[in-house]
């Protein structure tokens, strides 16, 4: 080791030396020194607090420069920066302080602006800066607010508050009872019209008592032997003369059964037979026809909000095929029946129209359904007219358009409504009436239906002769 | 009363003697920096005194530079824990070695080392007279013997600080990325984004100032020393205590200026 020179050990341990210290410096200042060359952009800012000299520029977090220097300028605080050579900056970019790290470490973000806009220059300043989320100016704003609302109850608790806003509320509360009433009278008063209209079926049934009765009578009648078919009951004579008549009855009966004789032959033949079997298949067809037939029984009240009126219908709907269908039908209008009258005084025919108030008008139409598309028409409202009805939704939704009251001087009268299936027979319904009216007629609707199929009367109308 | 005069005795003559040796010291400096540029320069002089401070000092100044960057790195692993920043090690290793262990660990290594062996010298010199005798040669012994340490002090300790800083991060990244398994990158990127260039230079100011606090006190103590082998030893133990304390202190006020 001796050949190693004093001046030698001293060299080597300064270049170790001086080695360690540049690769340390060059290290540690590599972005201190790199930062040094660019070009300086400026921003201002509202607030800049924690944000320190030398603090990073980053664009993506990307470090793309250094804050230089930061000072007051009108209140706001303007930042300097210096920007690598390397990065360009559109003229739209918008400067943000962030934060980072567990030291809280403030830092510039730069959130790129859009391609194709030029560039900034050499000591220009960046238009738009994002406010920095200040949590003190948070809490300022916020009490504003809580503020804004206090006064907003307090104003409530004035107005609702004290004998003033008391009574008013009482006020309100009255009034909303007065429209309960009122809406229970308008119930409570068609409920008097549907009485009257169940006391009038009531009447007819009494009728058909009498009717009943006085069949009675009759049949009593012959029971006594009073008029020609009680005579004939009651006479021995006669009744002499039916015992013979059932004796050779019986002898032609025996003689049939025996195959003596035309009718004999025919009763003992098998076309006779297969001919009763054809004519009791008829019968069946005939009875099953009447199975088809069903009838169903609907009331329909709307109240016509313009006209504040409640129009009342009762309609008897007779299918007797899946197909066909009869509607029958009363309406009440509490307008009345319009009836034109033309005086004619003069020369001068004048019309003059009258309402006669009170008055039924009545339903009678015949209608025909194609799978959900049903067409009738006939008498409407007393008046020539046709409908169309769309079903929907298994016919739990119907849609519904009339025209009728054709006249050469007025517009038709139009209606269409649609029908919801609320429960299983209640229906609701809303709709436009009379909507292309010249009188001021059109009116929208909102009403309600019930509806049922009704057995008993179908069994009524099958006893009694079916068309066709 | 003969007791309280003694006590008054005892201080009024410690601070003069304070005083006395802090005005030796600095009469002491500004005669090195009188001598310093006067040529002959003796460069071979100060290359020995500093193959003799900084050379032969290399590894104390590794031994301990790498161990307090590895404990360093220990310590405050525990500490970043608590809170999950355990990426804050590397960072906390390389401020703590360049700003303050670095400079302050090297200055007492080479107090201890060095300045100890130069109050001994000088002072063994002093009591057999050779000092004298330089002077009966004409020859001024603060050319000869102390601007030599002086100069070599103040050049060597910073770099030796340089050293020392080096190792420790060194040794921070051992036990903190090999051992404690910190993430590389993490640490790595904590030590450039928190480390600046001025931290370094500045403990290197540090250093060299340290240097020439230490050379100067061996020097004091071992020029002025009396009285035999006894005051030989005496003169080394109080160039090591001042030196060491006035490191320490001058620490303080260095840092307080600089940064």
């Amino acid at each position: 080791m001796n050949s190693i020179s004093t001046e030698a050990k001293v060299g080597l341990f300064i270049l170790v030396g001086l080695v360690i210290l540049g690769y340390m410096s060059f290290k540690v200042g590599q972005t201190g020194f790199g930062m040094r060359k660019g070009y300086p952009i400026s921003v201002s800012f509202d607030n800049v607090a924690g944000l320190k000299k030398d603090a990073s520029v980053q664009m993506a977090g990307v470090e793309i420069g250094r804050v230089e220097e930061i000072r007051l300028q009108d209140g706001k605080a303007l930042v300097s920066m210096k920007i690598s050579p390397g990065v360009n900056l559109e003229r739209d970019v918008v400067a943000a302080i962030k934060t980072h790290g567990i030291l809280g470490d403030k830092y510039i973000e730069i959130i790129p602006g859009t391609k194709g806009e030029a560039y900034l220059k050499s000591g220009e300043q960046i238009a738009r800066a994002e406010r920095q989320a200040d949590f003190d100016k948070l809490l300022n704003e916020l009490t504003y607010v809580m503020t804004d609302i206090r006064k907003v109850t307090t104003s409530l608790g004035n107005t609702l508050g004290g004998e003033e806003g008391e009574a008013n509320l009482r006020k309100i509360v009255t009034n909303v009872r007065d429209l309960s009433d009122h809406l229970n009278q308008a119930v409570v008063r068609n409920d008097e019209k549907f009485a009257e209209m169940i006391s009038n079926l009531r009447n007819a049934s009494v009728e058909m008592e009498k009717t009943f009765a006085s069949l009675s009578d009759i049949t009593g009648g012959i029971n006594r032997g009073e008029g020609t078919v009680g005579k004939l009951v009651k006479n021995p004579d006669i009744a002499d003369r039916l015992n013979k008549t059932l004796a050779s009855l019986q002898s032609i009966s025996d003689k049939i059964n025996e195959g003596k004789g035309t009718i004999g032959k025919l009763v003992n033949d098998e076309e006779t037979v297969k001919n009763l079997n054809e004519s009791l298949g008829g019968i069946n067809r005939y009875v099953t026809k009447a199975e088809q037939f069903r009838t169903f029984v609907n009331y329909h009240g709307e109240y016509l909000f313009d006209k504040s009126n409640f129009k009342s219908y009762l309609d008897l709907k007779i299918q007797p095929k899946e197909d066909r269908f009869y509607l029958l039908g009363v309406v009440y209008d509490p307008r009345g029946r319009r009836t034109d009258k033309e005086i004619t005084t003069g020369g001068v025919t004048t019309t003059q129209t009258e309402y006669d108030k009170g008055g039924l008008l009545f339903d009678a139409q015949l209608g025909k359904r194609w799978k959900d598309l049903a067409l009738r028409g006939g008498l409407l409202e007393s008046t020539g007219g046709v409908g169309v009805d769309y079903y929907m939704f298994n016919d739990k939704f119907k849609f519904s358009f009339e025209a009728f009251d054709f006249g050469s001087d007025r517009n038709p009268h139009l209606k269409a409504w649609a029908d919801y299936q609320l429960f299983k027979h209640v229906y609701l319904s809303a709709g436009w009436d009379d909507f292309i009216s010249r009188h001021g007629n059109a009116s929208l609707f909102g009403g309600f239906s019930i509806r049922f199929e009704d057995d008993d009367l179908k069994y009524l109308m099958t006893t009694t002769p079916i068309p066709k | 009363m003969k007791r309280v005069s003694e006590t008054l005795d005892n201080l009024g003559r410690s601070v003069l003697s304070g005083v006395e040796q802090m005005g030796g010291i600095l009469i002491l400096l500004i005669s090195t920096l009188g001598w310093m540029f006067r040529p002959p320069l003796k460069l071979r002089a100060i290359i020995k005194q500093m193959e003799f401070v900084g050379v032969k000092s290399t590894f104390v100044v590794v031994l301990t530079g790498t161990f307090t960057g590895m404990v360093l790195a220990l310590q405050s692993y525990h500490g970043f824990r608590l809170f999950s920043a355990e990426g804050l090690v590397g960072s906390t290793v390389a401020l703590s070695m360049t700003r303050e262990l670095g400079p302050v660990l090297t200055g007492l290594m080479v107090t201890a080392r060095a300045g100890s062996a130069m109050a001994a010298e000088l002072g063994t010199m002093r009591v057999t007279e050779q000092i004298d005798a330089l002077y009966v040669m004409a020859a001024n012994p603060i050319k000869y013997l102390v601007v030599p340490r002086i100069v070599a002090s103040v050049f060597v300790v910073p770099l030796l600080t340089a050293i020392s800083d080096f190792l420790g991060i060194l040794g921070g990244y051992f036990v903190g990325v090999v051992l404690l398994d910190i993430n590389k990158g993490i640490f790595v990127d904590n030590i450039y984004k928190y480390v600046e260039l001025e931290d370094i230079y500045n403990g290197l100011i540090k250093a060299a100032f340290f240097g020439l606090l230490l050379s100067l006190i061996g020097c004091y103590k071992g020029f002025n020393t009396r009285g035999g082998a006894e005051g030989v030893g005496m003169a080394t133990t109080e160039a090591v205590v001042i030196a060491s304390v006035s490191i320490l202190v001058a620490d303080y006020f260095l840092t307080a200026i600089m940064f």
